[in-house]
């Protein structure tokens, strides 16, 4: 991207342009001032003037910035409902990501332990695998939920507000998740899997819920430093 | 000559009405758009010519426009071109504009009011 643009990309960006209208926008400037470049040098004009020339006749920052963000249309939804990119987007990946664990937690019970009351015993060979699946997706969906949020609003360079909001909020029911399992003792009864949430009774210290709670909190910021500066040497960058 | 640039409070509706007669006779890309524009007009309507951009992205939104991605001459351009219903916006605002300036004109030479511009 040529350095002009820069500063202009921030300044879409923090007034809440989606990044895929931003991208677009910046690549159809940066071709068009090559095309004014290249008009200008065949002017005979010097490289300083050729510069500074394409660059006014595409128009001052304020103004390219100004008719960008006018256009309503182009505002992301993380700024235009953050509450729902942040809060409910969150909770509905989370819950289909557990529902895909869970049934593979049924179907491989079904599979591989036909016998046993519960699918929480030593398992051999390709169960393995099949409920190391399972597993990965339920206690990685809240972690990896968590990293995208971090991304989307670095993307975006929202403020921390609505990201904290949806990391914690995640983190809560992920640490207050229980999975239980039982058979009916009729012969032949189909397991049954069920969920329930609750942080648990506090005990000496820190509840056992919460203590999950924090670990997949800690996790699921990990990558936010590294965004931060990121964000920071993008605006150092530009200036802006 | 220096260009000097249009107040942009008038400018209100002109630059889609320009792009759409503009784009209906031929698919262009921006820059080929904004000369065109500065050389039909004799340069009496002169913005900054990134702002062209905006125009195109929210008509290809609406469905006035379609883009599509060429190669030519070794380089990658967007260009774009008027849909059926941007053919029909592009008729409105033609009669519009045509209404509007004609009561303008009727104003300037002291002639009575024309009808009322839906």
């Amino acid at each position: 991207m040529a350095k002009p643009f820069h500063e202009l990309r921030e300044r879409l960006l923090r007034a809440g342009v989606a990044p895929r209208h931003v991208r677009r926008y910046l690549t159809e400037l940066t071709d068009h001032l090559a095309d004014l470049r290249a008009e200008e040098e065949r002017a005979g004009r010097s490289r300083a003037e050729t510069e500074s020339a394409a660059l006014a006749r595409l128009g001052r920052m304020d103004d390219l910035a100004k008719a960008m963000v006018d256009q309503r249309q182009f505002q992301s939804w993380s700024v235009r409902a953050p509450w729902a990119i942040y809060g409910l987007v969150p909770l509905c990946l989370l819950s289909a990501a557990w529902c895909v664990a869970l049934f593979i937690l049924w179907s491989g019970w079904k599979l591989f332990l036909p016998g046993t009351d519960t699918p929480f015993v030593q398992l051999h060979g390709l169960a393995i695998f099949y409920f190391g699946v399972g597993r990965l997706l339920y206690f990685g969906a809240p972690i990896v939920i968590g990293w995208g949020i971090g991304l989307l609003a670095a993307r975006q360079r929202l403020k921390v507000l609505w990201p904290i909001v949806g990391v914690v909020l995640i983190a809560l029911i992920g640490g207050a998740a229980q999975v239980h399992a039982s058979r009916p003792s009729v012969l032949g009864g189909i397991g049954h899997i069920s969920m329930d949430f609750a942080l648990g009774p506090p005990g000496q210290g820190i509840s056992t819920g919460l203590f999950h709670a924090l670990v997949i909190l800690s996790l699921a910021v990990l990558p936010w430093p590294w965004l931060l500066w990121r964000l920071a040497r993008a605006r150092s960058l530009s200036g802006f | 000559m220096a260009v000097r640039e249009t107040n942009p409070n008038f400018m209100n509706g002109v630059p889609e009405l320009l792009i759409l007669r503009l784009l209906a006779q031929d698919e262009m890309y921006g820059y080929e758009i904004v000369q065109a524009i500065r050389s039909r007009t004799e340069a009496v309507i002169a913005v900054g010519e990134g702002v062209v951009y905006p125009v195109l992205h929210g008509l290809e939104r609406d469905g006035a426009l379609r883009s599509r991605r060429r190669t030519v001459n070794g380089r990658s351009r967007v260009y774009y071109a008027v849909t059926r219903a941007g053919s029909r916006r592009l008729a409105d605002l033609s009669e519009a504009w045509t209404n509007l300036a004609a009561a303008i004109q009727k104003m300037l030479t002291g002639g009575q009011h024309g009808e009322a511009i839906p």
